[in-house]
């Protein structure tokens, strides 16, 4: 039987040409060639499987021009023709494990050919495309490569072959919103008498069935006195002073921005843009009101609909971002906005 | 209450002009098995078959499975308020035949499921396939109900297994196990240091063909009550459920309940199993609320630890599992919830029909909308008319060979709610 | 004396039996219309008196369904409204079988739907 043949995506640090000075490095095609991470793959494929090839590829490259980029890969990936696709690992590098994961899951979908990847649960990557594509749990950082190949390698074999594959906690993928059956080592009721004793002790122990996520916020009580309560702007809209001085991210931003709008009454075309990546920026571009209003608040202010715009605004790019990200934004910002006596917040994202 | 379960191990079953137990082997005679079933007017006619593990056997429309017993000291007899008198069982010395069950069939209604494989793919979902199966298929008398079709398969099974239980009432059991549960008093004086535990049972109980009986009394009429969880494996629940072949409770899994047994196994070890808490899964929404507030204030009263709340059957029952869970971890309680899923074929769909955060602990026994391929088998005991509709059926049911394309649902006991199977989902 | 509740119902079995004595809104539409029907009927201030899962019959296996709501029009419940949109989402889950049955079977349907629907009109004597 011949081998299965492998092609093998990385970024521009994995295949040793740099860190992030070298992150606009563009697609390369290294025919034949095993590269970094591929290593411990090949030698785990043993006598079955061989990489033909790998694609390496910056970071920033990637995650700056998409669409273009992405094409570019499939075009690559289809003359190639392999029986699987792997990517990565990422672990908790964000743009890559973007690049990982959109690659991984768009090889799947136009051209058919099994795919998976790997990468820590926090990176963007993963809550992105984990409903989309096999994406292996891995540890946080490369620390974690060897065990990542352990669970990479059979997943890719058993896709290449089309053998059926089992639940998440069977494989090492994550679970991505698709229930699969399995036969555990002991039957329900002795886990659920071993769970209720680790609960009972205060020990951890992982539910079965996680409840849908209900991170749900109750909502304030109204503001009663808006005439005289400070409101504050904040958007996941990416509105930033034009240049963006803080180079936020255009997706999985790591940061957010805290800008000064004192006197302030209109954020025009030469003055403010949008950093965000996931959506058409021309109308945000053209009248960054539009995301952010404050020419509409500067205007109640003066009518005394309500008692002032805070004189700073804070803001991010939702696209992408981790979920554990944004609130961590949120809190630090809320206590800045607190201490400002700012009694009201509008949020608005895109 | 102390109970002594002397475990009979039936090897086999065979027909015979006699019945008797005799080397761990069952020897029924055709014509007394016949004469106690057809006992009930209801009931035409009824055949008797045996059905052994590897066989290429296929029994359906399942309606219950039960395990014959036989009461030999202490209160009461075998099923009480139902084959005999109301006396509180739990105490005493009971005996059981262990490795083999009667199984009733027969096509109550129209869209009557539930199969039971002897061998291949399917017997590995079905726990039954694991016994020594006496099986009867019920003929109904012309123009019954169903309500009394029912009520008459349901005691002509419960008829045979005390029938076939009382075989064993001389035998010397091949071992003896001792469950014993303490009073309140005496658990804080004996367990002091132990956390309380108490296991939740619902009860299928929303109306016709979906019936669960308690020393005989309709649970839907119930309200949540205590019982010494040696009860219920004396047989003090019974089953009179018909629908939800995979997630409904037959009276095997009563009499032997694996919550029960596991938690007896950590009794007074890792914790005190104080008692069993049942409750009901009433269509009427009021009753759902009382029945859920009650379970969750004998919970507070019993000063409680810890619970195990166990489900039956699908959607309606969700709202129940739900409310208790809610309820009971509101009084500082932790809960642990047993359920199964209907997370569609494809496995993406929302598996329950109902959620709430309070449920952070969950065991489940599967995706019983998962689609598995049963090969043909050489005999069919019962009658496959119905199993190209019975539920999870598609219009690929029967493919040209023979086999079947069906979803877990329809197989007796696949996704068990009180976690009597080793399958699961993620 | 005035029902405190409706039955609402696409069984034919259910209008026959309690169609007379009781307050019945009858459509001849399919499991997962009748649903909506009542999330129609809820919006408008309607409370779930019984559970629209009612029976472990799966949604679009039988095609009947008959569910309670009060009489009384008040302000929007809702947890009758939860309840009522989790049935009709579940509803997907299931294929629709409900036409593969013989007329034999289709009464079967209906006499299941109207014993348990019986039984949470006898449970509509207590508050």
């Amino acid at each position: 039987m011949s081998k299965i043949k492998v092609v093998h995506y990385i970024n521009q640090f994995f295949a040793n040409i740099g860190g992030e000075e070298k992150a606009d490095y563009p697609v390369t095609l290294r025919k034949g060639e095993v590269v970094g991470p591929g290593m411990a793959f090949a030698s785990s494929f043993g006598d079955e499987a061989e990489i033909i090839a790998t694609i390496v590829c910056g970071d920033s490259y990637f995650n700056e021009n998409i669409d273009k980029t992405k094409a570019e890969i499939l075009s690559l990936v289809k003359d190639l023709s392999p029986d699987v696709f792997v990517a990565g690992p990422a672990f908790n590098a964000g743009r890559y494990g973007v690049a990982c994961a959109t690659l991984a899951a768009a090889v799947q979908e136009e051209l058919g050919i099994p795919s998976v990847t790997g990468m820590y649960e926090e990176n963007p990557g993963a809550d992105m495309f984990k409903d989309k594509v096999y994406i292996i749990s891995t540890k946080n950082n490369a620390a974690g490569m060897r065990d990542a190949v352990k669970k990479i390698v059979p997943l890719a074999l058993k896709l290449a072959k089309g053998e059926k594959i089992g639940a998440s906690i069977e494989e090492g993928y994550m679970p991505g919103g698709r229930r699969v059956n399995f036969f555990e080592e002991k039957r329900g009721s002795e886990r659920a008498v071993e769970m209720l004793i680790k609960k009972l002790e205060d020990e951890k122990f992982i539910t079965e069935f996680p409840m849908p996520d209900f991170d749900r916020v109750e909502p304030n009580p109204a503001v009663l006195d808006l005439a005289h309560t400070k409101v504050a702007l904040v958007t996941s809209g990416g509105i930033v002073p034009k240049g963006n001085p803080d180079h936020i991210e255009s997706s999985s931003a790591s940061h957010y921005g805290e800008y000064d709008i004192t006197g302030v009454d209109d954020l025009t075309e030469s003055t403010y843009e949008t950093a965000h990546g996931g959506y058409d920026p021309v109308y945000a571009n053209e009248d960054a009101d539009r995301v952010l209003p404050v020419d509409v608040l500067r205007d109640m202010e003066r009518e005394g609909v309500i008692g002032s715009l805070h004189n700073k605004f804070y803001t991010t790019t939702g696209n992408g971002t981790a979920v554990a990200s944004a609130k961590a934004f949120a809190a630090e910002f809320a206590a800045k906005l607190t201490e400002d006596g700012v009694g009201a917040v509008i949020l608005t994202s895109t | 209450m102390r109970l002594e379960m002397g475990h009979i191990y039936i090897k086999d079953i065979q027909f015979s002009e006699k019945s008797k137990i005799e080397d761990g082997t069952l020897y029924v005679s055709k014509e007394d098995l016949k004469e106690v079933a057809i006992e009930d007017e209801k009931l035409k006619s009824v055949s008797f078959d045996i059905a052994r593990p590897g066989e290429s056997v296929r029994i359906t429309p399942v309606k219950d499975v039960i395990e014959p017993r036989v009461k030999v000291s202490g209160n009461g007899g075998v099923f009480p308020g139902v084959i005999s008198k109301v006396d509180t069982v739990g105490s005493g010395r009971t005996y059981a035949l262990k490795g083999m069950a009667v199984v009733t069939a027969g096509k109550i209604v129209g869209f009557q499921e539930g199969i039971i494989d002897m061998s291949g793919p399917g017997a590995d979902y079905t726990p039954f396939s694991k016994l020594c199966n006496l099986v009867m298929v019920c003929e109904p008398a012309d123009d019954i109900k169903p309500h009394d079709y029912e009520a008459a398969v349901r005691f002509a099974g419960f008829r045979i297994a005390a029938y076939i239980g009382e075989l064993a009432r001389q035998t010397t059991p091949n071992d003896i196990k001792v469950y014993e549960t303490c009073t309140f008093k005496e658990g804080l004086e004996k367990y002091p240091g132990l956390p309380r535990v108490a296991y939740v049972q619902m009860l299928q109980s929303q109306g016709l063909l979906h019936d669960t009986y308690v020393y005989g009394v309709d649970a839907k009429k119930i309200l949540p009550t205590i019982l010494s969880p040696t009860e219920t494996m004396d047989g003090a629940i019974v089953s009179g459920n018909c629908v939800s072949a995979c997630d409904k409770n037959p009276t095997y899994v009563h009499q032997n309940n694996p919550v029960v047994e596991d938690l007896f196994a950590q009794h007074g070890k890792k914790l005190n199993f104080v008692c069993q808490i049942i409750t009901n899964e009433n269509v009427y929404l009021a009753d759902k609320m009382r029945s859920s507030d009650w379970t969750a204030k004998l919970c507070k009263m019993l000063d409680l630890d810890g619970v195990i709340v166990s489900q039956e059957g699908f959607g309606n029952p969700d709202t129940d599992l739900i409310m208790n869970c809610k309820k009971i971890e509101a009084e500082g309680i932790k809960t642990v919830i047993i359920t199964d899923e209907y997370a569609g074929r494809d496995g993406k769909s929302q598996s329950l029909a109902d959620a709430d955060a309070a449920a952070d602990a969950v065991v489940t026994g599967g995706n019983a909308n998962e689609v598995i391929i049963l090969p043909k088998m050489e005999k069919v005991i019962g009658t496959l008319d119905y199993v190209t509709k019975i539920a999870g059926a598609s219009e690929d049911t029967l493919h040209e060979d023979g086999s079947l394309e069906v979803e877990l649902q329809v197989i007796t006991g696949a996704t068990n709610e009180t976690g009597f199977n080793k399958l699961s989902a993620r | 004396m005035k029902d405190k509740f409706i039955v609402v119902t696409n069984n034919p079995l259910v209008l026959n039996e309690l169609g007379a004595g009781h307050n019945t809104v009858y459509r001849e539409i399919s499991y997962e219309e009748i649903l909506k029907e009542i999330r129609d009927l809820i919006h408008k201030g309607h409370k779930l008196l019984s559970h629209p899962l009612s029976g472990s019959v799966k949604p679009k296996e039988t095609p009947y369904k008959s569910v309670l709501i009060s009489s009384e029009c008040g302000k929007l419940d809702v947890y009758s409204l939860k309840l009522i949109e989790q049935a009709i989402e579940a509803c997907d889950k299931f294929e629709d079988k409900s036409s593969k049955f013989s007329k034999q079977v289709w009464e079967d349907f209906q006499l299941v739907d109207f014993e348990l629907i019986k039984g949470a009109i006898a449970s509509t004597a207590y508050i």
